[in-house]
């Protein structure tokens, strides 16, 4: 570069030349990146912001890492985005216009925003760079290294062109320090700052910072152009006195006070214990001042605050205030991850007696359910074994460390088991729990119902929903996960207490499992068709017992009442889904002719006495003779529970998609049919086929008019094409079918097996398993907890929640698999909202909000702008309905500080000269003084430019942003 | 091949006895019509991968038995199912009168909200016609359903109805993302409804 000069500046230009090469390498990346965001010249797409724009308008920014040498540095372009400003003044542009963040400076749009970036409140600038230090990289502190910088920024702005303000981060970041410059043509704005901790007196008033300003401006002209002044100061409430938060903390200790004590368990708690609203901050602001016309100085002010124009407020809400519901909830979540078993939660001496008592108790079974078994079930003590059992095991823990004691213990049973209440004639539970399914329901039950299948929880009068509140409020009142292992352990053995003893279980919907319902609901859902069906079979037993013969020639009705029984399907082709064990539905005296070999006759059926009749079908005859087509009493398919389910279409699918496997398939699934072929031949005797065929599947048998031998035309039916494939399943099947009615046929449905599986399935949950089960049960609580509490309060930011939340849940909830992050974040969002509620409680007590207040639909809405705005407008300033409530609470707090350590009983004299003496407001929290004016510098005969200070008064810091343009042309 | 399989659909085929229900399913999965299909049992199972815009998607379609008696069987069947093909016989009328029991099962059984429905009129070849295009078009629209009038005998749109089920799906956000696959899958270009060559096709928003 410098290869043909003498040698001493050669040796000069060398050294020079390898630390400018860094600083040189800086100053062309600055330019690069703001060439790169096209930052460069006076762009006509944007224009001075409106008023309020920087509140209502959005706020981005771009970004860049660039390097001087190794130092990191980030730099930053902030701008209000504005829609596209189509210029139509294109020419009016002058070529030599004021830049944007110059006029920024004069502009009294957007003084005190309430949320911006703090060099936009300092310097009211709508776009601007910063460059400072990366985020692991020390700060600059040295003058000599600001002085670096802000010269590389210099070189940068004039070399580029670039019109908008680029700022600097110098000392430590916490002081928030910036240093700037902005270019325009012939003209240049510099800013600068002064930080110090204490306020210096002479500048703790506006004539001291009205000095600083001018003497910084140093006008040369007269007469002196006048300042604008605008003052904000800002006041803190926290002491709330008698606008005290009103919830009541819940008291834990005596919530089971007698007759009410099962209601509580059914009831989610709600509400925050501590305040949630911290503080309110009240900011009087006078925002045009003429210099002159007001005083403020070391001894006299006429800044009251109750006389100033315009008031702002804005709260602050308690982080994370602690909330009952959500802590339920949380609480609950929890234990989710908790590892161990129910026995080893409450101990090893407990866990090893019962392991004894159900050993004995699963010998017992296992011997009931070997296939051998001869010793027919109603023989065999069971049940009173299991009770007995369940005595010990109750007595045993109540001697030992218990983690709820046997009141709390039996409240949560009736709680859960309601019917229990009554001794327990099978009679009333039935009619009990066939009334809690009832349909008949209300437009709001519709509501839930939709709730609970969205949510795959379970009805919220079912036990299901129940049990789910139930562990969840003793997990969090009553012993968390020992007192939750107990309360399943028993709810279990309860469990296993109806179906020996042919209770039904209370307050589930009957019939087939509910496949929208958790898959706990649906188990016990199971159980009790098990338990009905048991009972039903029971029952007939009894009738049977009362007399043989009359059993006998009521066979056909007693079956028909109890059809859910089901069966399997004898022959070994037949191999169905039902299990091996041979039950029959009556499986007592008449079982003989079931093992009689059958003739071709009895397969037929022609010889055979009618069974199993349940009604005649639309006044058929069977095609072979002249006796009309009965339909038959059939057995109901097995019910079925979504694991269950998913199991067995695992295996159907298994069987793969070529012929033989639909074959395999069908053949597998065929139980049925071939149940429905067998009693439809023993209601029909001489039945064929076709007559099957006519009843089943009416579609499949065609009827057409044909020409007969006479001549006349009759009615001539014949099986469809592909019910006449030979060796086709039906065919097959109704070959196989032995004239058998329902009644005698093996059950399609072992309930005894499928309870025993359930029973097992439940005593294997971990209180961890249980609570994931319930979980979207006690997620549907919460949300319809956090509905009826909205219903009292309005708030619209929750009403939007509350439906977002519904379908965010559903999709948690429809997966199998749990995101445990997802649901975290997702009951976090279910505890903001009680939260959001609980603050609109708190606001709306301390703005004595009640039906007969007056101007309450104003407060109303005020109030919840609090909760929804940054910074909320003050309608009437001190002088509105809701500034005269602020003020009072302010002098309540004022008067409280002061005469707190004085008795109570003061005498009223001495009350009213105390008060007299106290200011109504503290003193300001914080003062902001902006002063405004446009002067020529730095010559009398230079452009008047706009000069701007801005000044931050706190009890810890004095701030003075001052932006001071000269212009470069003529001075 | 399986490798670049984005996601899985649960399909459903349903409808009246004798509609042509496996005949469609055995059309679109073999391109065969087997007039000695036999009467469904309970349900038959049927697997095909298809390709949507470049994406592979496969099919678990479960085909169901229309006989009454079954039907306390089949609808745990409907579980999870993302799309449904609901099939009637044109030459038929009470297939098509039983329709809205149908659609009654389908609300009951079906877990999903956003399941995507569409209505097949089969057997068009057969010149004994009972119900008409346009009675079909106007419960689809009614019922808002995909529609679309098909015939397994001649394959008539049959794969057409499959594809656009199946584009309709993957349309539908949230109805499959929550697939084990948990992939999101890149459609391209979506033109709403039936921008493609399917004369018989009309979409229903
Ligand atoms: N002409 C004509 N016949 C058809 C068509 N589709 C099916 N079929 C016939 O209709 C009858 C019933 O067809 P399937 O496919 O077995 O009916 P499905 O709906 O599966 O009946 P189910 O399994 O009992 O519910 C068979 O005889 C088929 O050959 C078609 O498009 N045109
Ligand atoms: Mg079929």
């Amino acid at each position: 570069m410098a290869a043909d000069s003498d040698t001493e500046s050669e040796v000069f230009e060398i050294t020079d030349f390898t630390t400018a090469s860094d600083w040189e390498r800086f100053v062309s990346r600055v330019e690069e990146v703001l060439n790169e965001w096209k930052l460069i010249g006076n762009s006509e797409e944007k224009r001075l912001s409106e008023k309020s724009e920087f509140t209502s308008g959005t706020w981005e920014e771009n970004f860049e890492e660039i390097n001087f040498a190794d130092f990191k540095f980030e730099i930053t372009y902030h701008f209000l985005k504005q829609e596209h400003v189509k210029s139509n003044k294109k020419e009016e542009l002058e070529e030599d216009a004021v830049p944007l963040a110059v006029q920024n400076l004069l502009s009294e749009n957007n003084d005190f925003p309430p949320r911006a970036h703090c060099l936009v409140r300092w310097y009211g600038v709508q776009e601007f760079v910063v460059i400072s230090p990366g985020s692991n990289c020390e700060a600059i502190i040295s003058e000599s290294k600001c002085n670096l910088l802000l010269s590389s920024i210099s070189i940068a702005l004039s070399n580029s062109g670039c019109q908008v303000p680029v700022f600097v981060q110098i000392q430590h970041k916490w002081r928030r320090m910036y240093a700037g410059e902005c270019l325009g043509p012939g003209l240049r704005t510099d800013f600068e700052m002064v930080h110090l901790r204490k306020v210096p007196s002479q500048y703790n008033h506006l004539s001291g910072l009205l000095d600083v300003f001018k003497s910084k401006i140093s006008c040369t002209i007269s007469p002196v152009p006048p300042v604008s002044i605008a003052i904000r100061f800002t006041y803190i409430l926290q002491d709330w006195q008698q606008y005290s938060w009103p919830q009541q903390p819940p008291d834990f200790d005596t919530p089971l006070g007698g007759e009410v004590g099962g209601v509580e368990f059914g009831k989610l708690p709600f509400g925050a214990c501590e305040e949630p609203i911290s503080e309110l901050h009240l900011a009087t602001t006078w925002p045009r001042l003429t210099e002159g016309l007001v005083v403020d100085n070391d001894v006299y002010s006429d800044l009251d605050p109750l006389q100033a124009p315009l008031w702002t407020v804005r709260v602050r809400t308690t982080e994370n205030p602690q909330c009952l519901l959500g802590d339920v909830l949380s609480e609950f979540f929890k234990l989710c991850c908790i590892k161990e078993t129910a026995e080893e939660i409450l101990g090893r001496g407990m866990a090893e007696d019962e392991g004894k008592e159900n050993s004995d108790i699963s010998s017992a079974l296992s011997k009931l359910t070997e296939p051998s078994a001869t010793v027919p079930i109603h023989k065999l003590s069971v049940s009173n074994m299991v009770h007995s059992a369940r005595k010990h095991i109750r007595r045993q823990r109540h001697m030992d460390e218990s983690p709820l004691n046997a009141g709390i213990l039996n409240t949560i049973l009736l709680y859960l088991f309601p019917d229990a209440a009554v001794e327990k004639p099978s009679e009333y539970t039935k009619t009990k729990s066939e009334q809690s399914n009832t349909p008949g329901k209300t437009e709001q039950d519709k509501n839930s119902d939709n709730l609970f299948s969205q949510l795959k929880s379970a009805p919220s009068d079912s036990l299901t929903y129940r049990l789910a509140l139930c562990l969840s409020l003793v997990n969090y009142n009553y012993g968390g996960l020992r007192a939750v292992a107990h309360v399943w352990q028993e709810f279990v053995l309860e469990l296993r207490y109806r179906w020996e003893n042919n209770y039904l279980i209370f307050g589930l919907a009957g019939g087939s499992p509910d496949l929208r319902c958790c898959l706990l609901h649906q188990k016990l859902q199971m159980l009790n068709c098990c338990i009905e069906r048991k009972r039903a079979r029971d029952d007939a037993r009894k009738v049977l017992d009362e007399g043989k013969e009359r059993a006998h020639r009521e066979s056909g009705s007693s079956a028909a009442a109890v059809t859910s029984t089901k069966e399997v399907s004898p022959g070994k082709s037949w191999d169905s889904w039902s299990d091996s064990e041979e039950e029959f539905f009556e499986c007592l005296s008449d079982q003989g002719d079931m093992d009689a070999p059958q003739t071709e006759e009895e397969k037929t059926g022609s010889k055979r006495k009618a069974e199993g009749r349940l009604h005649q079908y639309n006044s058929m005859n069977l095609l072979n003779s002249s006796e009309p087509l009965y339909v038959p009493v059939t057995q109901e398919p097995a019910p079925m529970t979504e694991d269950l389910l998913e199991e067995q279409s695992e295996v159907l699918a298994k069987l793969g998609t070529s012929a033989e496997g639909t074959h395999l398939r069908a053949r597998m699934q065929s139980a049925c049919l071939l149940s429905d072929m067998e009693s439809f031949k023993a209601a029909n005797p001489g039945c064929i086929l076709d007559d099957f065929v006519r009843w089943y599947s009416p579609r499949d048998y065609v009827e057409e008019e044909v020409v007969d031998d006479t001549g006349s035309l009759v009615m001539k039916g014949h099986l469809s094409a592909r019910m006449k494939i030979p060796g086709n399943m039906w065919v097959e099947a109704w070959e196989t079918a032995r004239v058998t009615p329902a009644r005698r046929q093996k059950r399609l449905f072992d309930d005894t097996k499928e309870a025993e599986r359930v029973l097992h399935y439940m005593a294997m949950q971990k209180p961890a398993d249980v609570t994931l089960h319930l979980l979207p049960c006690l997620i549907h609580g919460t949300i319809l907890k956090l509905k009826e509490e909205e219903a009292t309060e309005n708030i619209p930011s929750v009403q939007i929640s509350l439906q977002q939340v519904v379908s965010q849940a559903s999709r948690l909830m429809q997966t199998p698999a749990r995101d445990y992050k997802r649901l975290e974040e997702f009951i976090n969002r279910l505890i903001a909202m009680e939260t959001v509620i609980t603050q609109a409680r708190s606001l709306k007590a301390k703005f004595s909000i009640c039906d007969k207040a007056e101007n309450r639909e104003d407060l109303e809405i005020f109030v919840r702008s609090l909760l929804e705005e940054p910074e909320v407008l003050v309608i009437g300033a001190g002088q509105g309905p809701a500034g005269s409530i602020i003020h009072r609470m302010f002098v309540s707090a004022q008067r409280a500080a002061v005469l707190a350590p004085l008795d109570e009983d003061l005498n009223q004299e001495r009350q009213s000269t105390e008060s007299s003496r106290v200011p109504d407001f503290p003193s300001p929290a914080g003062r902001e003084i902006l002063l405004r004016t446009c002067v020529p510098r730095p010559a009398p005969y230079s452009k008047a430019l706009p000069q701007r200070l801005f000044c931050v008064l706190l009890k810890d810091e004095f701030r003075l942003a001052g932006a001071f343009s000269s212009d470069t042309c003529f001075f | 091949m399986d490798e670049d399989v984005l996601t899985t659909l649960k399909l459903l085929i349903i409808g009246e006895s004798g509609v042509g229900k496996s005949s469609l399913l055995l059309r679109f999965t073999d391109d065969t019509f087997d007039p000695e299909l036999a009467a469904t049992i309970g349900v038959d199972f049927k697997v095909k991968t298809l390709a949507i815009d470049g994406n592979r998607a496969k099919l678990a379609i479960w085909d169901t038995a229309g006989q009454e008696r079954f039907r306390t069987l089949t609808p745990s069947y409907y579980r999870g199912a993302q799309g449904v093909i609901l099939v009637y016989d044109v030459s038929r009328r009470d297939t098509f009168v039983k329709l809205e029991n149908w659609l009654n099962e389908l609300e009951t059984y079906t877990t999903r909200m956003d399941l995507v429905k569409m209505l097949v009129g089969n057997k068009i070849d057969k010149d004994d016609r009972e119900v008409d295009r346009n009675e079909g078009l106007k419960f689809a629209r009614k019922h808002s359903m995909l529609f679309i009038e098909a015939s397994a005998k001649t394959k008539d749109g049959v794969q057409c109805a499959f594809e656009e089920l199946v584009e309709k799906i993957l349309q539908t956000p949230g109805l499959w993302e929550s697939d084990n696959t948990g992939q999101r899958l890149q459609l391209g270009e979506q033109q709403q409804g039936g921008g493609r060559a399917c004369g018989g096709y009309c979409s229903i928003p």
